[in-house]
């Protein structure tokens, strides 16, 4: 019986082809849009972990302008590695005809905890200096590029050897002066005056989960600093800070995830729905030659199953292949390599999202009809007219065109199909809105100082076009299928004399009268979102940031547009199909 | 009189599977105004290809079809469902009445088509109803009457502009006795107005009504006669119960 059942449920995928289709393309989409989100929140943490790894992080990090302190450090119980204490001055430098302050930092021949970690160029600064990545991209400079420093005897000129980032040098600007790491020597050039240098000392410990409180003990051992110019840090703060930079993109990445997944799901529940209630009679047929309500469920469950895993297998290498596209600047943000691995088990994860997805999509249609009589399951997918009721006494008062009146009768008709899709645009439009109150939050003039970076932009761009492509597919989806099933209705309503231009403008005016609504719905909605996810991140949504309303004002002219687009072409093919074609369509 | 509909040379030819299947063969015919033809055959002979062609719902392979004198087989899509509104009325075996409109609105919709007042329209379809007696389903969805029903229905949306030709594509191959006796009445009413009754129908006893029957075989015309007039069509279908 299984091995029937599961036949039943492949004849139905291949015999609805143009759904199965769609259906495995939105699924991918939902399973795509996992896997960036799950690679690219990755990106905020595992960056820094190998960073710290590479650089053989230190523990408990100390800076004081004391070296009694440093040293004092470095001999308290639980210190397994020490290292010399290494100097910093802060300099004046002119990079690029602008004044620029810097902090040196004069490295010993041999460091060996919280060594920078090259990322391009020379390691060891020899008689020039390796600037810390950030600040060298933000000043427009990298290796072979020159700056002066100012010292008493006069400029001093380094040429930029090398960029390193290090797990304790949070992002340039945030972390403002920006670092640089020059020889021992270099740096008593530039300030040979030892009263006015810093020192760090970098400990590892025995056991690094004991770090906070190893920095408290030493705080508390030391003896008061008069100038308060000590700071003693842990492995943990050192991470927490240096995250803080990624945590925009992260919450950025965290909410074009559940907003894409919002639109992605409601259409698949749209088109699951439409499959199984274009195959009612089929249900009712297989009801009448003996399959009970289980099996029928089964039959649809199964096709359900194959076009989740289908999905998830197209959708994961798309996923794969984008993610370290919209990783890499957000990734530049990190104190981390912007290259990110792929993780097979994302799969796994798309996999238990999507797939569920689509198996309860496909129960909550069929279960009706499976409770219901064999006849009143192949009774079940026929529409049947409005002609009593509130809506349909408004549509008779309003004297709409013979055309778009036939469209919006027909969308009434099929209440379900027309509260999905309207809620499929609504979504769409909700996204879209909260999407432009999000962009006005980032958005700052050029020139002016903000805390967001400059990369998180891109990646919000980057978002945005995957979710304008997956809500255009989503409409195209939709709409193809809604012209679809009506073939028949359409190759009639040619033979009684439509032509099909006037097919055409019945399907369009009707879609966009439709979405229009649903636009002007999404508009508090959207804002409602975008309030929400503030709340959600922010904890409140004081000072919040709201896009002009013009943009927002745009929504219900431009999403009917889209609509209509996207109705038109499915339309005028249906209308060219030859009457006798058409009304042989099941 | 005067040829309202004529086929010259119509042919045309399927593929199917790689295969050219010719479904109509170089058929020739000419019906005049106010005749009712039966066109019989068995399956396969090209008797529905004939109707579709003839109301414009397919394009043949070679051959011409004219109406009251027009040349319409180059016309366009356009052209095509223009001309339908008003000078050709369909029937279909399986009604193919909208599902989305009530009775009364499928009957309307053809008159609104023609540019007819919505007033006017309803009051032509309400009479039409009443004749067709289902002026008390008039709010009633399709999917709920009967075959029968339905099928009148079907006769009174075709009907509704009185077109000049009728063609119907056995209009009674899903009936039972009482309801093909009901639509052939209709036929005959329409008949009797002087439009011209074009019917596909593999039942003797409906062609019978017929003023001439066309009979086809592999896409060509094997035969073609008038039959006697007198009899009336209720006479004919004197089917004594169910068939």
């Amino acid at each position: 019986m299984t091995a029937t059942l599961l036949k039943l449920a492949f004849a139905g995928l291949r015999a609805r082809l143009l759904a199965t289709t769609l259906t495995i393309v939105i699924g991918a989409a939902a399973a795509a849009t996992l896997v960036i989100a799950l690679e690219v929140r990755a990106t905020g943490v595992d960056p820094w972990q190998r960073t710290f790894d590479a650089a053989h992080g230190a523990h408990v990090l100390m800076t004081s302008s004391s070296l009694a302190d440093a040293q004092a450090v470095a001999r308290l119980p639980g210190v397994a590695e020490r290292d010399d204490p290494v100097p910093s001055a802060l300099g004046q430098s002119t990079i690029g005809g602008h004044a620029e302050p810097v902090i040196l930092a004069g490295l010993g021949t041999r460091p060996t905890i919280n060594v920078p970690v090259r990322i391009d160029g020379a390691t060891q600064p020899g008689a020039g200096v390796v600037l810390e990545r950030s600040f060298a991209d933000a000043m427009h400079i990298g290796v072979g590029s020159m700056i002066a420093v100012a010292a008493p005897t006069g400029t001093v000129r380094l040429t930029v050897v090398g960029t390193a980032i290090s797990p304790s040098q949070a992002r340039y600007p945030r972390s403002n002066p920006g670092v640089g790491w020059v020889s021992r020597d270099t740096l008593q050039r530039i300030q040979p005056d030892q009263q006015r240098w810093s020192w760090s000392e970098a400990v590892r410990l025995t056991d690094p989960a004991t770090a906070p409180r190893f920095a408290e003990a030493a705080a508390a051992a030391l003896p008061p600093a008069p100038d308060g110019g000590r700071t003693i840090v842990s492995w943990q703060d050192q991470r927490d800070v240096a995250l803080m930079d990624s945590q925009p993109i992260i919450v950025v990445v965290g909410m074009f995830t559940i907003l894409l997944l919002t639109v992605v799901f409601a259409v698949i529940g749209i088109l699951t729905a439409a499959r199984v209630a274009a195959q009612y009679r089929d249900i009712g047929l297989l009801k009448a030659i003996g399959l009970t309500p289980r099996q029928v469920s089964a039959v649809f469950l199964g096709e359900a199953g194959a076009l989740g895993l289908a999905a998830v297998l197209v959708g994961y290498p798309v996923g794969a292949v984008l993610a370290p596209r919209l990783a890499a600047p957000s990734a530049q943000t990190l104190v981390g390599s912007p290259t990110i691995a792929i993780q097979p088990w994302h799969a796994l994860v798309a996999s238990a999202i999507v797939v569920p997805v689509l198996l309860l999509s496909a129960y909550l249609a069929v279960r009706r009809t499976t409770r219901s009589t064999t006849l009143g399951a192949m009774l079940a997918g026929v529409p049947l007219p409005v002609t009593s009721g509130r809506i349909a006494r408004l549509i008779g008062r309003v004297r709409l065109p013979l055309t778009a009146a036939l469209g919006v009768r027909d969308l009434l008709a099929r209440r379900r199909r027309t509260f999905w899709t309207a809620t499929a645009v609504a979504v769409t439009g909700t996204v879209i809105v909260a999407t432009l109150q999000m962009r006005a939050a980032i958005d700052h003039p050029a020139g002016t100082v903000t805390d967001v970076p400059n990369e998180l932009s891109a990646l919000v761009y980057s978002l945005d076009v995957v979710l304008i492509v997956i809500a255009v597919t989503s409409l195209v989806a939709v709409m193809l299928l809604s012209v679809r099933e009506r073939l028949r209705d359409l190759g009639v309503l040619k033979a009684i004399g439509l032509t099909p231009h006037q097919i055409t403008s019945s399907l369009v005016s009707a879609n966009a009268l439709l979405s229009a609504a649903a636009g002007l719905l999404s508009i508090p909605l959207g804002i409602g979102l975008y309030l929400a996810v503030l709340n959600m991140t922010n904890g409140t949504t004081r000072g919040a940031v709201f896009a002009p309303w013009w943009h927002v004002a745009l929504i219900p002219f431009a999403v009917p547009a889209v609509v209509a687009a996207a109705t038109s072409l499915p339309a005028r093919v249906a209308a060219a199909i030859p009457v006798n074609q058409a009304i042989r369509y099941e | 009189m005067t040829p309202v509909l004529e086929a010259r040379a119509l042919a045309k030819t399927y593929v199917s599977g790689g295969a050219h299947v010719r479904a109509l063969d170089g058929v020739d015919m000419t019906v005049e105004r106010g005749e009712f033809v039966a066109i019989m055959g068995p399956s396969g002979c090209g008797k529905s290809t004939l109707l579709n062609l003839l109301a414009g719902f397919d394009r043949p392979s070679t051959g011409e079809v004219w109406l009251g004198g027009q040349r319409i087989d180059g016309l366009s899509e356009a052209a095509l469902a223009r001309l339908r509104r008003r000078r050709i009325g369909f029937v279909f075996q399986f009604f193919n009445l909208l599902p989305t409109l009530s009775v009364r609105e499928n009957v309307e919709l053809p008159l609104l088509l023609a540019g007819k007042h919505r007033r006017a329209a309803r009051r032509t379809a309400s009479i039409l109803l009443d004749e067709l007696g289902i002026a008390e389903r008039r709010n009633t969805a399709p999917a709920l009457l009967s075959g029968g029903q339905q099928q009148r229905v079907a006769l009174a949306r075709a009907m509704a502009n009185s077109p000049d030709v009728v063609l119907a594509d056995e209009p009674t191959g899903n009936l039972d006795s009482d309801a093909t006796r009901a639509v052939m009445e209709l036929l005959g009413r329409a008949r009797g107005r002087g439009q011209t009754l074009l019917l596909v129908t593999h039942d003797a006893r409906v062609a019978a009504a017929a003023d001439r029957i066309v009979r086809l075989r592999d896409g060509r015309i094997v035969a073609d006669g008038r039959l006697e007039p007198a009899r009336s069509v209720p006479d004919l279908l004197d089917l004594g119960g169910d068939t």
